[in-house]
């Protein structure tokens, strides 16, 4: 995403704040819907929009899981993994998934590129555990291996989001 | 005393309250009309504070005490801020008031402004919740058009104005100071105290910072009066509070329960319709994960602050996650202490290295390569991370992991005796899952 | 130890308490542990550093008890009160400390024996003095492959790394340059640049001084000596005006790394070096060092040795008419010598200093100064011409303290510069600072204790700003001022009264018959292009004395090879008037001496031995002849330097006025473009090659497009080939051009005394 594009975003917003630092992670969020993730432009643009170093927007990006800085699907399903989920089957979801799609039960992305499963920390469905967020879209379940499963199979084939929010 | 039906006014009605109109119907906007019309500043604070409402983010701090450690001076700018973080696992009440009753936390947060003389307020909400963040988006913007944010509000010459922060995915972004970081667009790290943000929170200006259900409850107080609300419940723990209940009960979900008058068994097996036939209820955590957990024993606790102390725990964020005696309460354990580690900021010594300790030695024991002495040194390490440490998240992530050792070391002792913690069967959804 | 700061029990309304049952005071905001150590007691610590800003609380090292409050405090975010009582030996606090270093112990490897801060290292004394016997942690460390390289200069090694925050915020908010952060959270935490890329600031080298574990490191000393086969000497540096307290680290004879000292000078450097002074001491080993005397005969060059040549000088200079030229780094012993042969072995010898004259300047300086560290209390600081953060480094870390202390930080000039980001400044043309300054005068005289930094070159070269200033100080009494110096030793040599006329003169007047070069390269510096035609028709001797090959040796008959300032004793006084002492860290060539000690053989050889024979001793005969030095002896200087006198008034050079027509050439000078940094293998990476600047208008009108070479012509003399860069915060009509630069491209065009002059930029 280009800084320009970053500024059109921001600025409407920043009489929000009384420090521009405060446009830094709204910027970054925007910058990551183009592509699902950052690369090494956006956050370059990001310091270009902001005025802040691209070594400190990147060690801001870094310390939130929902900021990317490595290449993701076109999908990301969180699993959550806390306890009450837990309780309700979250493991056998999430190994069930990973071994489905062919990936380590530290997660990872599918072989197409096209969806990365990863654990979430408590989504904040503990009644609808287990659950699972498919990037910031409503926290679906109780979901169960199966249900897990069709649910990444509907995503296949759904049309890629214009806008990834995660 | 008066019936009460619910301090949430959705709850009340009995529907959601997502556009301005339903919500005036149910009584919203009355109090914000009272308190700009008829009161000042102080008298409004003088209410929250005799109300006795206790914030309900997870320290229970009376709100009305913290309301009036703000300096009065004008010349300072001053800031609301609320925390709509939720990410205490086990609690989601936060997400059921954004969602269906938008407008009360609204409300109650251009109180809190007008009381304490902020011109604006922040939520700070979590990443997570993007789809909460639409919905409060569109009530803020819902909200100024009819003239219950912006300037001149309900032509009183009060202006005042809310921001909707998202956040990105970090636990550690609902410890309040923390929170402030992400809001200035830092890392979420948490700040040394004092100064606590009441002097200098946001932008270093005096800030109030409150939880949605804290947030939420001053309309009513204002409405029908502090009297009426600190009439709820015993004099320490007035009002109501709602009980996020998940784990092995029949009907997880949301609870509004009057505090001091239901007890913890009320709540699991009346409300929440209990555990599974033939189970037993092994282990709760009342407060959200970050308390000591109780046993079966303590199951007629009633539901209140100082009860709660009683029996070494805490009432927390109300998110009450229950297991059953099919639950195993060696992985139970090591599941939270996963949490910590993966929360903690790695800012102070004890925290970083003490969560990453503690999971790592859980791990063996769940793993059967566990050690009679590892007890002992958890226990050691317990006490080299409590009381040495920046911030509560690390406190949190002692509480359960000590209390389990405690209450159920003969699980931990078979653990290690018997070569690691099964994994036990989990209890599936009865209904045919389906995304709601 | 720079880990504490420094406490004043002198001041008024102490704060008493209580400390491990004694009684104890300090000022009220003195921090529990720095009121402790002063007091004699170390309450540990990893992250509390007070030159980093306040402090952040985050290893939990310093956990103390105070009675009253619950729980255990940490002891350097907690201010000291009045009858507070503190305890840091109770049980309770020892095992805390004892348990928050098994904690850091948990992930840090136990490699001290292979660790380059091995033996000096805080993390291993403090494991010693308050830390656990063993370590319980029977899991795999966490592993990474070491070390990275953060910059050709600074090894990481992740492992150490006990997250401090030390080094990340001094990129942060002391050097500000943005680069060094905290990336991922949690126990992955790790110190880390944007995506990588390399560490190139002015200041990188402070973080491994400061760095209380092993985990950064300065590659050119990795691996070559452990703390207990060398020896440490504190010294300071020669390689610009400011002067920064340093300590040499030797090995046999050899010099193998220069570092701020554990006690920081609070009044000059505060601890911070730049990277030319941390690094740049490797030009000792130069290609373009001298290692022995060259006499340059019709039968071409020999080398000799000292023995043979010394006499030789001699007999060249002895019954002639000499003059005695000094370089800006001279040092007080080498001039206060010279002066001695002017008066002695040497009666009549013409004694002049290269640099700017102090004629015009002279009121300027004897208005109140104050030390570097006098702008930390500043609350208006005002920047006239220059650009400190090129020219006089550490004045940058000064200046952004002072800025994040809350001060307004104001000023103009003709040249844009790195720290007009920290406050309104305005850009007047050259020889225009006048106006500026007048309106300086309300912010100052409204400010309690306002700081005028003033650049030497362009005050120098602008008679009516110099007046203007002189008015804005005299009116304003409170307001103290410094001086943005060129020279290393420029204030010492004007202390002794030496006046830059004299030599050049003697010489087209054909009133000299030999010339002796004292650290000085007249054909290298400004003006050369006068000294090239001087020395042209100038058949007598030259003799230069220098630690390097430069214009003048390769001139010279013959060539007298010095020690460097990292190899002689010596006193310097930097811009701020403070005489400060050279210590030799490193054995020289064998077959070169200390400048002061080829002169004093030279008296020898010329048959007047002087009364000293030591450096001390003759700063001390110098220092008592010289009422600007009056008192001082090398006790007196000590390692922390005093201040000097007024220095005496000079009526040198001429207060030019613009000369030519055409691009009004303004000279910059950047200390990591300049012929030192170029010589030094550490600063390859960092060294700024020359260009000339000017605004796209500029450019534009020459019909010249940015990245051509060009050539600035001047009435006096042509520069070099130069590239062009287009820059619009350049004021039109207005060159920028590089002083120092390998190769002396510009100075050619310039005039000796540094007078304004005009060029033509033409396509080279
Ligand atoms: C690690 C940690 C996480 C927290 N998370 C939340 C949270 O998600 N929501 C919340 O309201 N309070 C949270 N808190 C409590 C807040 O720090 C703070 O006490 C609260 O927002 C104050 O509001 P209240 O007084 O209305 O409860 C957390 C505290 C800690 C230590
Ligand atoms: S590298 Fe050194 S200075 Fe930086 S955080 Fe780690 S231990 Fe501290
Ligand atoms: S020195 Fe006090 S917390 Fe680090």
């Amino acid at each position: 995403m280009t800084a320009d594009q970053i500024r059109a975003h921001i600025d409407p917003i920043r009489h929000e704040f009384a420090e521009p630092r405060s446009l830094v992670l709204p910027a970054l969020k925007f910058a990551q819907t183009e592509k699902g993730h950052l690369t090494r432009e956006d956050l370059e643009a990001v310091s270009a929009a902001t005025g802040f170093s691209a070594a400190f927007v990147e060690s801001v990006a870094s310390f939130y899981d929902r900021l990317y800085l490595e290449p993701t699907g076109t999908r990301v399903v969180s699993v959550c993994v806390t306890l009450s989920c837990m309780l309700r089957g979250a493991d056998e979801v999430w190994e069930r998934l990973c071994d489905r799609e062919g990936v380590s039960h530290h997660g990872g992305t599918t072989g197409d590129g096209r969806i990365t499963i990863q654990e979430a920390q408590c989504l904040g469905y503990c009644d609808r555990a287990p659950c699972i967020q498919v990037d910031a879209d409503e926290t679906v379940g109780p979901m169960t291996p199966e249900s897990a499963g069709q649910l990444v199979d509907d995503l296949r084939v759904a049309p890629a989001p214009d806008e990834f929010w995660r | 005393m008066p019936i009460l039906n619910s301090v949430y006014r959705h709850r009340e009605a009995g529907h959601v309250l997502t556009d301005v109109a339903a919500y005036r119907e149910a009584g919203g906007f009355d109090a914000l009309h009272t308190a700009l019309g008829d009161m000042e500043p102080d008298d409004l604070l003088y209410v929250f504070h005799r109300s006795g409402l206790r914030g309900r983010g997870g320290a229970g701090f009376p709100m009305g005490r913290k309301a009036s450690f703000l300096p009065k001076d004008a010349k300072l700018a001053k800031y609301v801020v609320c925390n709509a973080d939720e990410s205490e696992p086990g609690t989601f009440k936060d997400r059921e008031i954004i969602q269906m009753n938008p407008f009360q936390l609204i409300e109650g947060i251009v109180l809190a402004g007008y009381a304490i003389g902020a011109e604006r307020g922040y939520i700070y909400i979590r990443g997570e919740y993007e789809f909460q963040a639409r919905i409060l988006q569109a009530a803020i913007a819902a909200a100024r058009d009819a003239g219950f944010l912006g300037t001149d509000i309900a032509r009183s010459g009060f202006t005042f104005d809310i921001t909707l922060y998202r956040g990105a995915g970090a636990y550690i972004c609902g410890e309040e100071t923390g929170l402030l970081e992400s809001l200035e667009g830092k890392r979420g790290q948490p700040r040394l105290k004092p100064p606590f943000p009441a002097v200098a929170g946001l932008y270093s200006s005096p800030t109030l910072i409150n939880n949605v259900e804290t947030l939420s409850a001053l309309p009513p107080i204002v409405t029908r009066g502090a009297d009426w609300y600190a009439a709820l419940g015993p004099e320490k723990s007035p009002g109501s509070k709602i009980f996020s209940v998940s784990g092995h009960v029949t009907r997880p979900g949301n609870y509004e329960i009057i505090l001091g008058q239901t007890t913890l068994r009320e709540l699991i097996f009346e409300h929440a319709g209990g555990v599974r036939d033939g189970r037993r209820v092994k282990a709760i955590w009342v407060g959200g994960s970050s308390v000591p957990v109780l046993g079966e024993q303590h199951l007629d606790t009633p539901l209140d602050y100082e009860s709660l102390n009683a029996v070494g725990t805490f009432l927390g964020s109300g998110g009450c996650i229950v297991m059953d005696d099919s639950g195993c309460i060696v992985r139970s354990t090591l599941r939270l202490a996963s949490f910590y580690k993966h929360e903690s900021c790695g800012k102070c010594t004890p925290c970083r290295e003490g969560t990453t300790w503690m999971e790592r030695i859980l791990q063996r024991i769940v793993d059967g390569e566990g050690r009679m002495e590892d007890l002992q040194l958890l226990e050691s390490i317990f006490g080299r991370i409590s009381g040495k440490v920046l911030c509560a998240l690390a406190e949190g992530a002692v509480a359960p992991i000590s209390s389990a050792i405690k209450l159920f070391r003969e699980d931990f002792v078979a653990a290690i005796e018997q070569g690691g913690a099964l994994r036990p069967e989990p209890m599936w959804p009865e209904a045919p899952a389906e995304a709601r | 130890m720079a880990d504490y700061a420094p406490v004043d029990a002198t001041v008024d309304n102490l704060v008493t308490f209580e400390l491990n049952g004694r009684t104890v005071s300090a000022p009220p905001g003195t921090m529990l542990v720095d009121a402790a150590y002063a007091a004699g007691v170390e309450v540990p610590i990893f992250c509390y550093e007070p030159r980093l800003g306040p402090p952040i609380g985050a290893c939990r090292m310093c956990l103390v008890e105070i009675e009253g409050m619950r729980g255990l405090q940490t002891a350097c975010n907690t201010p000291v009160a009045q009858d507070m009582v503190v305890t840091t030996n109770s049980p309770n606090v020892k095992d805390a400390h004892d348990g928050i270093l098994e904690l850091l112990l948990v992930q840090h490897p136990l490699d001290c024996p292979v660790c380059d801060k091995g033996g000096e290292c805080p993390l291993q004394d403090r494991t010693f003095r308050f830390g656990p016997g063993k370590s319980r942690f029977v899991e795999p460390k966490r592993h990474w492959p070491k070390p990275l390289e953060l910059s050709s200069r600074i090894a990481l090694d992740r492992e150490r790394c006990i997250r401090c925050f030390r080094c990340v915020r001094f990129s942060q908010e002391v050097a500000q340059d943005g680069q060094l952060t905290m990336q991922e959270r949690g126990a992955a935490s790790e110190i880390t640049t944007f995506s990588g890329d390399a560490y190139e600031a002015r200041f990188s080298g402070n973080i491994v001084d400061i760095c209380p574990v092993g985990a950064l490191t300065s590659i050119p000393y990795r691996f070559v000596a452990r703390p207990w086969e060398v020896t440490n000497t504190p010294s300071v540096c020669g390689l610009c005006p400011v002067g920064c307290n340093t300590e040499l680290t030797t090995r046999e004879g050899d010099l193998k790394r220069v570092t701020g000292r554990d006690d920081p000078n609070y009044a000059v450097e505060e601890g911070w070096l730049c990277d030319k002074g941390r690094w740049g001491y490797d030009i000792i080993h130069s290609p373009t060092r001298l290692q022995a005397p060259v006499i340059r005969e019709a039968a071409g060059d020999r080398t000799a040795s000292l023995e043979d040549t010394l006499p030789a000088v001699a007999g060249l200079v002895a019954g002639r008419r000499v003059g005695i030229l000094l370089g800006g780094g001279a040092t007080l012993e080498e001039a206060g010598i010279a002066l001695d042969l002017a008066s002695g072995a040497l009666a009549g010898a013409v004694v002049s200093r290269l640099g700017i004259p102090a004629g015009g300047l002279s009121a300027l300086r004897a208005r109140p100064s104050a030390d570097l560290g006098e702008i930390d209390e500043a609350d208006v600081v005002v920047v006239v011409g220059g650009d400190p953060a090129a020219q006089q480094p550490v004045v940058e870390l000064r200046l952004r303290k002072a800025r994040r202390f809350g001060a307004t930080v104001i000023g103009a000039g003709p040249r844009p510069h790195a720290l007009e980001t920290l406050g309104e400044f305005t850009r007047s043309a050259p020889g225009a600072l006048a106006d500026a300054i007048g309106t300086f005068g309300a912010p100052v005289a409204a400010a309690a204790n306002p700081v005028v930094l003033w650049d030497e070159a362009d005050l120098a070269a602008d008679p009516a700003a110099v007046d203007a200033l002189d008015a804005l100080l005299s009116g304003t009494p409170n307001a103290r001022q410094i001086e943005l110096g060129t020279d290393v030793n420029g204030a010492g040599l004007q202390a002794l009264g030496i006046s830059t006329d004299g030599v050049l003169a003697a010489i087209a007047d054909h009133a000299l018959d030999a010339l002796v070069c004292v650290h000085a390269d007249p054909l290298g510096a400004a003006g050369r292009t006068a000294w090239a035609d001087a020395l042209a028709s100038f058949d007598g001797p030259v003799v230069a004395l220098a630690t390097h090959e430069t214009a003048t040796t390769a001139r010279a008959d013959i060539v007298l090879p010095a020690f460097t300032m990292w190899e002689q004793d010596g006193t310097i006084v930097s811009m701020t008037g403070r005489a400060q002492r050279l210590r030799p860290g490193a054995q020289g060539p064998d077959e070169a001496a200390a400048g002061w000690e080829l002169l004093v053989a030279l008296a020898h050889y010329l048959g007047a031995p002087p009364v000293y024979r030591t450096a001390a001793a003759a700063f001390a005969y110098t220092a008592a002849r010289t009422p600007a030095l009056a008192g001082l002896t090398a006790d007196v200087i000590g390692t922390e330097g005093a201040r000097i006198g007024t220095r005496p008034d000079v009526s040198d050079g001429s207060r030019g006025v613009a000369e030519g027509a055409g691009l009004e050439l303004v000279a910059t000078h950047d200390q990591f473009g300049d012929v030192q940094t170029a010589d030094s293998h550490a600063l390859r990476t960092a060294f700024q090659p020359p260009a000339v600047r000017v605004h796209p208008a500029t450019a534009a009108a020459g019909g010249i497009e940015a990245g051509a070479l060009v050539v600035l012509t001047s009435p006096i003399g042509r520069s070099e080939r130069l590239p062009l860069i287009a820059d619009d915060r350049v004021p039109e009509g207005v060159v920028l051009a590089p002083l120092g630069a390998p190769g002396a491209p510009v100075e050619g065009a310039l005039a000796v005394d540094r007078h304004r002059i005009r060029v033509r930029m033409e396509r080279g």
